[in-house]
């Protein structure tokens, strides 16, 4: 390999010894050896095989998967856990970008400042702006709690659903908070020193500084890739952490029998708020984490189908109540998308025959497409790939709902 | 061995069954006037909000009957949202889709069809009333099939609340993506072009020909549905099924052919509902979405599975709607409707009326 | 000919097995009775039989026609009608609306007669007729429930504890009208009933059942006076 493609193939590195750890089995010491021995197997594989244009495009394609798996995650903390159906996941998700893009953007000045509007712009660091978001979004998500988490299901489906839909429209018409309708744009990209645009990073030693010097804006994928593969993982052990607390148990057990939980004395009312608003933080963080990918948002990124729908056919495709599934469906359904987006092309002499028109909207095959997949989903295996790991004892009944 | 057939979208979270609502009703029957109070007094805050803002009352005024006329438009969808609601127990969300589709398959007819010569005042012609006639069939066929290849295999295993819910969604975003195929993201319009001057009524109400005959027509409709609802055999069994259906299954009414004709009904309402409301602004394929929601306000307000509820609620939510224009950005009316039927679940989780209607 | 007949029938809910081998039958015309203790599987029986539940084997025999696989709908249609213990009345709708839907399956237009059949055999129904179901007291909507099981005629009614949650007066009178449907060529009953001596009282015949087997059987007044039934399951 070539310097350059050295120097991204090393970006590679860190999330596969992580992607590792996650899958395979087998005792701690074993995992972290094999781990190790395949990431750099793998990654020496992908640099020698891939051309830079290929391997780029791995980059953003993981990284898209990975933000989409984040919010998935983040549905399954409410919906796995805890049986809340949400439809509103847009509303954190674009909250989360937004508060994110403003708390680390500053406010345009001269002549870009006729063209785009923001309420305030304080230019703090990456970190900020992640955090900012999940708590935003949190808030959002608690004042949506309490009113409306006392309802049935499907209601709770119809109000998030609702408050997604307000959300949406005061980002689209409030020009003065996020430039809405149009776009929200030069969102920074975090270290992008690292690719060295426009220099090294200050901190970097110098074999460090050398190592990454042929690297040029265009490469910045792969830094992006490393940052969303980190704050996946550190997402993804929150979870699990939650997930095997005493916390995390009461919350399936208020999720499966919702009586006898309440009848064993504790608040079931605020478990439930709790794991509601611990899903909207962490949809607030991948919101966050999409705005810097991106570096341009505008209303029209959280649109229903791509911003809620998408994310519940991930989940319950990968296994709703299980976090590595919820990771799983992500990847599975962001390639079919991907995959759908260059078929249609492929497609496009074939569609013609059929009406000249049809070409220009093959963008609605792929709507077509994730709503037949949700059906056989629903119809054929509704608990998903990925089934929910018993983690009570095994003498107990499984509870009656299957996902 | 269970006989699946025994439960109709029964499921830990199906809500409460239909009996047990009857003595929490008894319990919280009183908060009935509350209700109506604050309903009152949202209206009076629009009013007043809207004065406030600098808008005279003639204006105000005719934005209430404008909202009485859109509130007649969401009527036709959220009685056939409500039937199907009652009967089979889960929330449509394809509904919209499927009044998008009776207004395109309307659209596409009248290109072929004759009659196009306004009637009267009206701004339509022979041609709208034919093609909407033809399209209910069409729709219902529709909804069927949706149901027979979605939801009966649901029915049959016992599946909870959630799949329902989680199917309906599947079918919005087909039937969706096939108006988007066919005929394309353009807007439409049933008579492109065509002058539809208003009418100049008493108290400085300005309104056009077709929103009256619209209105009229919802009423009509209602009409028809209650007394398919009091007086017919299989309107009685809807309700019955609605009100148990494991019972229902034990007096011998064959529930699978009440939920056909459940979707039958439901499916022409949406179908006439459509063209109504294709008529009074435009056709797009996402009109069916953008109505969801004030569908399932005035549903839910109104009270599930009462179709005096669903037309009642339709036109709180209708005036709703329109009346808040007067003070704020009209982009915002889904968002109105929202917080509305918010207060009133807060207030009297159950909406106004239940499935017998008072 | 037995008009009912179960056969070795095994049966539950999911994998579970509530009764292991439970035979049975009725003969045309007669009062039976099936008493046993709580969770003996009573109510499963009723349920298998009226098609509510599949055995898992075992055969149910009506009218000399296999019904182990039909629809309830399916044995409505054939004369077995189901009073069942709660839920047993449509709430929304009124008395009459109730009777009618009783008699949904029917196909000759005798509706309004027998209707004034179940008015004469229940007075108070016909003083309430335009009344909710559901805003009836406990035993009115007994008798709601009883008169629009009897609505088609049937030739079997199945009747799942129809003393519970009534007061004594009314547990009287309830059974002096099952007595009254069942004399003159009436009906074939099946009760399960928790109050098994006033059950076994006008009973032509009895079954004991515990934990989803057969125990004892017998004639009503037999089973009433057998001491060891007294003294298991009768309350001494």
């Amino acid at each position: 390999m070539d310097p350059a493609q050295l120097a991204r193939a090393s970006f590679f590195v860190l999330p596969l010894f992580l992607l590792g750890l996650l899958v395979i089995p087998g005792n701690r010491w074993l995992r972290v050896i094999l781990s190790v021995i395949a990431a750099l197997a793998v990654t020496w594989l992908l640099g020698t095989t891939l051309r830079p244009g290929v391997f780029t495009f791995v980059a953003s394609f993981s990284t898209m998967a990975m933000i989409y798996a984040i919010l998935s995650l983040g549905l399954n903390s409410q919906w796995g856990m805890s049986g809340h159906v949400n439809f509103g996941i847009a509303a954190f998700f674009s909250v989360g970008a937004f508060t994110s893009a403003l708390v680390t953007k500053t406010m345009p000045e001269g002549v870009l400042a006729t063209y785009s509007q923001q309420a305030f712009g304080l230019g703090l660091p990456f970190l900020v702006g992640v955090l900012a978001a999940g708590v935003v979004s949190a808030v959002l998500g608690w004042l949506v709690a309490i009113p409306v988490l006392r309802l049935r299901t499907d209601f709770l489906a119809i109000a998030t659903l609702g408050i997604a839909e307000i959300v949406r429209l005061i980002f689209q018409n409030e020009r003065w908070l996020a430039n809405g309708p149009q776009p929200l744009s030069s969102i920074p990209k975090p270290w992008n020193c690292l690719a060295n645009q426009p220099q090294p990073c200050w901190w970097e030693p110098a074999w460090l500084r050398d190592w990454l010097s042929p690297l040029t804006a265009r490469d910045y994928s792969f830094v992006n890739f490393l940052i969303v593969a980190v704050m996946l993982a550190a997402v993804y052990l929150l979870l699990e952490r939650i997930s095997n607390s005493p916390w995390g148990r009461m919350q399936r057990a208020i999720r499966d029998e919702e009586q006898s939980a309440a009848m064993s004395g504790k608040p079931v009312t605020y478990y439930r708020i709790q794991s509601f608003v611990i899903g909207s933080f962490i949809m607030g963080v991948g919101g966050a984490i999409y705005a810097h990918h991106t570096t341009t948002i505008d209303y029209s990124h959280f649109m229903p189908l791509y911003a809620t729908f998408i994310i519940w056919v991930m989940l319950m495709l990968g296994g709703s109540g299980n976090n590595k599934g919820a990771i799983l469906g992500a990847f599975i359904i962001w390639a079919v998308w991907s995959l759908t987006d260059v078929m249609i092309d492929w497609m496009a002499p074939a569609l013609r025959l059929i009406s000249n028109d049809l070409p220009s909207r093959g963008a609605y095959l792929r709507w077509m497409l994730v709503a037949i997949m949700l059906a056989a989903i629903v119809l054929y295996r509704p608990q998903g790939i990925l089934k929910e790991r018993k983690r009570v004892s095994d003498f107990m009944p499984r509870g009656r709902k299957g996902g | 061995m269970t006989n699946e057939n025994a439960t109709i979208a029964a499921g830990p979270d199906a809500g409460p069954p239909a009996q047990e609502r009857v003595s929490k009703e008894g319990a919280v029957g009183n908060n009935r006037r509350p209700l109506y109070l604050a309903i009152l007094a949202v209206f009076v805050l629009f009013w007043v909000l809207g004065l406030w803002a600098g808008k005279s009352t003639t204006t105000l005024l005719n934005l209430t009957v404008e909202g009485i006329m859109l509130g007649g438009i969401l009527a036709l969808g959220s009685m056939g949202l409500t039937l199907v609601y009652g009967v089979l127990k889960f929330a449509n969300f394809a509904h919209g889709d499927l009044m998008t589709i009776g207004a395109f398959v309307a659209f596409a007819l009248m290109q072929v069809l004759p009659g196009s010569e306004a009637i009267a005042s009206f701004s339509f012609g022979w041609g709208l009333l034919v093609a909407m006639v033809l399209a209910a069939p069409v729709v219902a066929a529709v909804a069927l099939a949706v149901d027979f290849l979605l939801f009966r295999p649901l029915r049959r295993r016992g599946a909870s609340v959630v799949l329902f819910t989680m199917a309906s969604l599947a079918a919005m975003f087909f039937l969706r993506s096939v108006i988007y195929l066919i005929w394309g993201a353009d807007y439409h319009f049933f008579y492109p072009g065509r002058a539809n001057p208003a009418m100049h009524l008493p108290f400085g109400i300005t309104l056009q020909a077709d929103k009256i005959f619209i209105f009229v027509l919802a009423l009509v409709v209602v009409g028809a549905v209650w007394i398919l609802l009091e007086r017919t055999r299989m309107g009685k069994a809807m309700r019955a099924t609605a009100n148990n259906p494991d019972l229902a299954q034990v007096r011998g009414i064959n529930t699978e052919r009440v939920i056909q004709w459940t979707w039958i009904i439901g499916g022409s309402m949406a179908a006439a509902g459509g063209v109504m409301y294709g008529l009074a602004s435009q056709l797009r394929p996402e009109m069916g979405f953008v109505l969801l929601l004030p569908l399932f306000a005035g549903t839910i307000l109104g009270g599930i599975g009462s179709p005096l509820g669903a037309l009642v609620g339709a036109l709180i939510i209708g005036i709703a709607f329109q009346l808040s224009s007067g003070f704020i950005d009209p982009t915002y009316g889904p968002g109105v409707a929202f917080l509305l039927m918010i207060l009133v679940l807060i207030i009297r989780p159950q909406g106004m009326f239940t499935m017998g209607g008072d | 000919m037995p008009l009912l007949e179960v056969d070795g029938i095994t049966a539950g809910y999911g994998d579970s097995e509530i009764l292991h081998n439970v035979s049975m039958r009725v003969e045309p015309g007669e009062i039976v009775s099936i008493i046993g203790p709580n969770g003996a599987g009573k109510s499963t029986l009723m349920k298998a039989v009226f098609g509510l539940l599949h055995p898992k084997s075992g055969t149910i025999r009506f009218d000399g026609h296999d019904i182990s696989r039909l629809e309830p709908y399916q044995i409505v249609e054939r004369g077995m009608c189901y009073v069942p213990q709660v839920a047993n009345v449509f709430t929304e709708l009124t008395v009459e609306e109730n009777l009618e839907m009783g008699a949904f399956l029917l196909r000759e237009g005798t509706l309004d007669e027998r209707k004034g059949r179940i008015y004469d055999l229940f007075p108070r129904l016909k003083e309430r007729r335009r009344q909710r179901a559901g805003k009836m007291s406990g035993g009115e909507r007994q008798m709601v429930a009883m008169g629009a099981a009897l609505m088609l005629d049937p030739k079997l009614v199945l009747m799942d504890e129809p003393s519970a949650g009534l007061s004594p007066v009314m547990v009287e009178m309830i059974f002096e009208r099952i007595e009254e449907i069942n004399r003159n060529d009436g009906p074939a009953m099946l009760i399960v009933e928790q109050n098994a001596r006033l059950s076994l009282k006008m009973s032509d015949r009895g079954y004991v059942l515990a934990a989803g087997e057969n125990r004892f059987e017998g004639t009503g007044p037999g089973l009433l006076n057998d001491p060891e039934v007294g003294r298991l399951y009768l309350g001494g």
